[in-house]
């Protein structure tokens, strides 16, 4: 028996996973590779895969979630245009946001993996207690704001219930509203930072707008009481409407599964439509890699439809596939009865990768004028204005570095 | 001759394990990061010379250098004389001879094992403004107890604040041996003059223990200046950056933004501060710090 060529590939991983489904399923799938994973913890997973490129051994492939051009874009990852002309690789499965994500100026460096997909959840009892149709969950941002009052009760003074928390999350709500809104956030071609468009500012605006009957320290006093599993605020039913991801689903499921609930599409700008923010966990081969041929047959493997729907489905909390024809497959919208407006919402997100080479920095400051307005220091013009001007002369430094390494560095093919 | 050069190489010998490892990955490193002071360069692509731009920008242009500057000071200059006087008030206390002191001395040492994270985590919880311990007793005493670390007013005091944690570790028992080995015929002799507990302390105990103080003094200096595990951990540098401390802004440039160069220069930046206020320390010390052998005049 011929000894099988070894894939190495790592992943970033919580202490459960050992060997992922995916591997399994291709190790046992055919006879001459052998993908050999090796988990990487969260914390410091960058640094590790950093060093390890710059060791020049690196894995075969790495699974990341930091957006691929902030890899790219230091030439830190292998072009994969010729192998997806080659095999006519069909890059139409993937949800448009995402297969954009892939690339930098131009060109391919990573497949997507894996994803999750955002949506209102709605507490279907407390909307009836205060008096809401429990069937017509907020639809716009305008929306949110009459629901939240209605919802949010105070006890001797104290916020004991909020409809809505901005704050609360992974997702930036008035990114979203920008989104919605078609911000771009920079020039086409990439180089002047624009923060202080009208549609940003209006976001800023509707947030800042939504505090006018709360203060922002006694909302972080009352968040500061919520924690994890039956901590969570919408589990412990202390807020009333949250965007999550699809596996928020099984979250309620394992610690309040008598919560009467409901999922809706993330609410729109007046009548725009619905827009949603998202990245993917995405497979690359790191430059200095050996083993690209085998690596490549492996990531193709993993997105395939059939991969997909096995790995989605195999965990305790379900992955999103990158794969739409995976994400709308019957069995996989099976699994739950709102699995149907996680795919619907999954066509209309946009990605959060905006300027690679200040990705930190860009979110960073976006935050930082979030809190200046929220917290009156500035109005939202100036505080996105001086993000904006921190933003811009970072890019352009980075910039320059960018033009010069341009010139004696190359760009590692397949 | 042969036997001393035959010693002398073997000691070398014995030594190399430490000299190897200090000039690779001790001295190496914080030469090559002096040259990267004056590069942009972000580890995966080559190095850009550019000169003293770093510095130009860090000094003239980035308004969080100041920020990071600032706070790091208040947190330095605040916390160091608080946990210089709080240990050595404890270790004055577990000095006397009482029964059971030996017990004391433990229980208040054990709290100083925890590492940093743990008890970022453990105080995170002890100051939630909510459910936290600490507001509950402000609370029972009728207090309204402060956002902490919500409030960028706070934040800062409530990360010093957890600075007592650790008043009975180790600085606490250097200066209880420092107080156990003043000679006892001195405080014998300040009796006889008439003098009391404060003359005791101010006359005796203090000289004598003044050298271990001031070589405290340069550690907890050198230390705050490197707060960095709490803020990480706690605050991510908010809120409004109320306590983006040097260190925080330095990891966030190297590791978030991969901006090696500039953040080598704040490195080489805090050296130089490090290096100034341990000078200035070193002018003032004469003027208060006793040496019984007549070193250090």
């Amino acid at each position: 028996m011929a000894r099988r060529r070894v894939v190495k590939y790592w992943f970033v991983a919580g202490v459960k996973d050992n060997i992922p489904l995916c591997v399994q399923l291709f190790n046992a799938a055919q006879e001459s590779i052998r993908v050999v994973s090796t988990p990487i913890p969260w914390n410091e997973h960058e640094k590790k895969v950093l060093t390890a490129i710059l060791s020049g051994d690196p894995p075969d492939v790495v699974n990341l979630v930091t957006p691929v051009p902030k890899w790219a874009a230091r030439k830190a990852l292998v072009a994969l245009d010729p192998a997806i002309t080659r095999d006519h690789f069909d890059t139409t499965r993937f949800f448009p946001s995402l297969w954009q994500e892939m690339s930098y100026r131009g060109r391919t460096y990573a497949l997507p993996a894996y994803t999750g997909s955002y949506a209102l959840f709605y507490n279907r009892r407390l909307l009836r207690e205060a008096g809401l149709d429990p069937d017509r969950p907020p639809a716009n941002w305008q929306e949110i704001q009459d629901y939240s009052r209605r919802l949010t009760r105070r006890e001797n003074g104290r916020i004991v219930r909020m409809g809505f928390i901005p704050q609360y999350g992974t997702i930036e709500t008035p990114l979203i509203i920008a989104f919605e809104q078609g911000a771009r956030f920079i020039d086409p071609a990439g180089t002047r930072v624009q923060l202080t468009a009208p549609e940003v500012v209006s976001a800023l605006q509707w947030e800042r707008d939504f505090f006018d009957l709360y203060t922002v320290e006694e909302v972080s006093a009352f968040m500061g009481g919520f924690g994890y599993g039956n901590q969570q605020g919408f589990i412990a039913e202390k807020v009333a409407l949250f965007i999550n991801d699809n596996s928020f689903i099984d979250q309620i499921a394992r610690y309040h599964p008598e919560l009467d609930y409901g999922v809706a599409m993330i609410p729109a700008w007046g009548e725009g439509p619905s827009a949603s923010s998202a990245g993917s966990w995405w497979l690359a081969i790191p430059r200095g890699a050996k083993n690209r041929e085998d690596a490549w047959t492996f990531m193709k493997f993993v997105v395939s439809r059939e991969t997909q729907l096995a790995e989605s489905m195999s965990r305790d909390e379900t992955l999103f596939p990158v794969n739409r024809f995976a994400a709308n497959d019957s069995d996989f919208l099976g699994m739950h009865r709102y699995m149907a407006i996680f795919s619907r919402q999954m066509e209309q997100t946009r990605s959060k990768s905006i300027v690679p080479l200040v990705h930190d920095i860009f979110w960073r400051e976006f935050s930082l004028a979030r809190e200046r307005s929220l917290r009156g220091v500035m109005s939202p013009e100036q505080a996105l204005g001086q993000a904006e001007r921190t933003i811009q002369a970072f890019l352009d430094r980075a910039l320059e570095y960018d033009r010069y390494v341009d010139a004696r560095m190359e760009t590692t093919e397949f | 001759m042969r036997a001393l050069n035959k010693n002398t190489v073997w000691g070398y010998l014995f030594a190399s394990p430490w000299i190897v490892g200090f000039l690779l990955f001790g001295l190496y490193p914080i030469l090559v990061s002096f040259w990267y002071s004056l590069c942009q360069y972000d580890v995966l692509r080559i190095p850009q010379y550019i000169g003293l731009r770093n510095y130009r920008e860090l000094l003239f242009e980035d308004h969080y250098f100041y920020t990071a500057v600032w706070n790091t000071l208040f947190y330095t200059l605040v916390r160091t004389p608080l946990v210089i006087v709080g240990s050595l008030l404890l270790a004055m206390l577990v000095s006397k001879a009482v029964r059971g002191v030996r017990l004391f001395r433990t229980i208040y040492f054990i709290p100083s094992i925890i590492s940093g994270v743990i008890l970022s985590v453990l105080w995170m919880w002890l100051l939630n403004p909510e459910y936290g311990l600490v507001n509950s007793t402000l609370q029972f005493f009728g207090l309204q107890g402060p956002l902490w670390l919500i409030d960028p007013r706070w934040s800062k005091p409530a990360i010093i604040l957890m600075s007592v944690w650790s008043l009975g570790g180790g600085r606490m028992l250097v200066f209880l041996a420092a107080i156990q080995n003043v000679p006892k015929h001195f405080y014998e002799a300040v009796e006889m003059d008439g003098g009391g507990w404060w003359a005791r302390f101010r006359h005796v105990t203090l000289p004598f223990i003044s050298p271990v103080l001031f070589l405290w003094f340069i550690f907890e200096i050198i230390g705050s200046l490197q707060v960095f595990v709490e803020a990480y951990v706690m605050t991510k540098g908010g809120p409004l950056n109320s306590t983006l401390f040097y260190n925080l802004y330095l990891y966030n440039k190297a590791f978030d933004d991969f901006d090696m160069g500039y953040a080598s220069a704040l490195a080489w930046l805090l050296f130089i501060l490090a290096g100034i206020i341990t000078l200035i320390q070193f002018r003032v010390s004469r003027k208060w710090v006793y040496y019984s052998g007549g070193v250090g005049k």
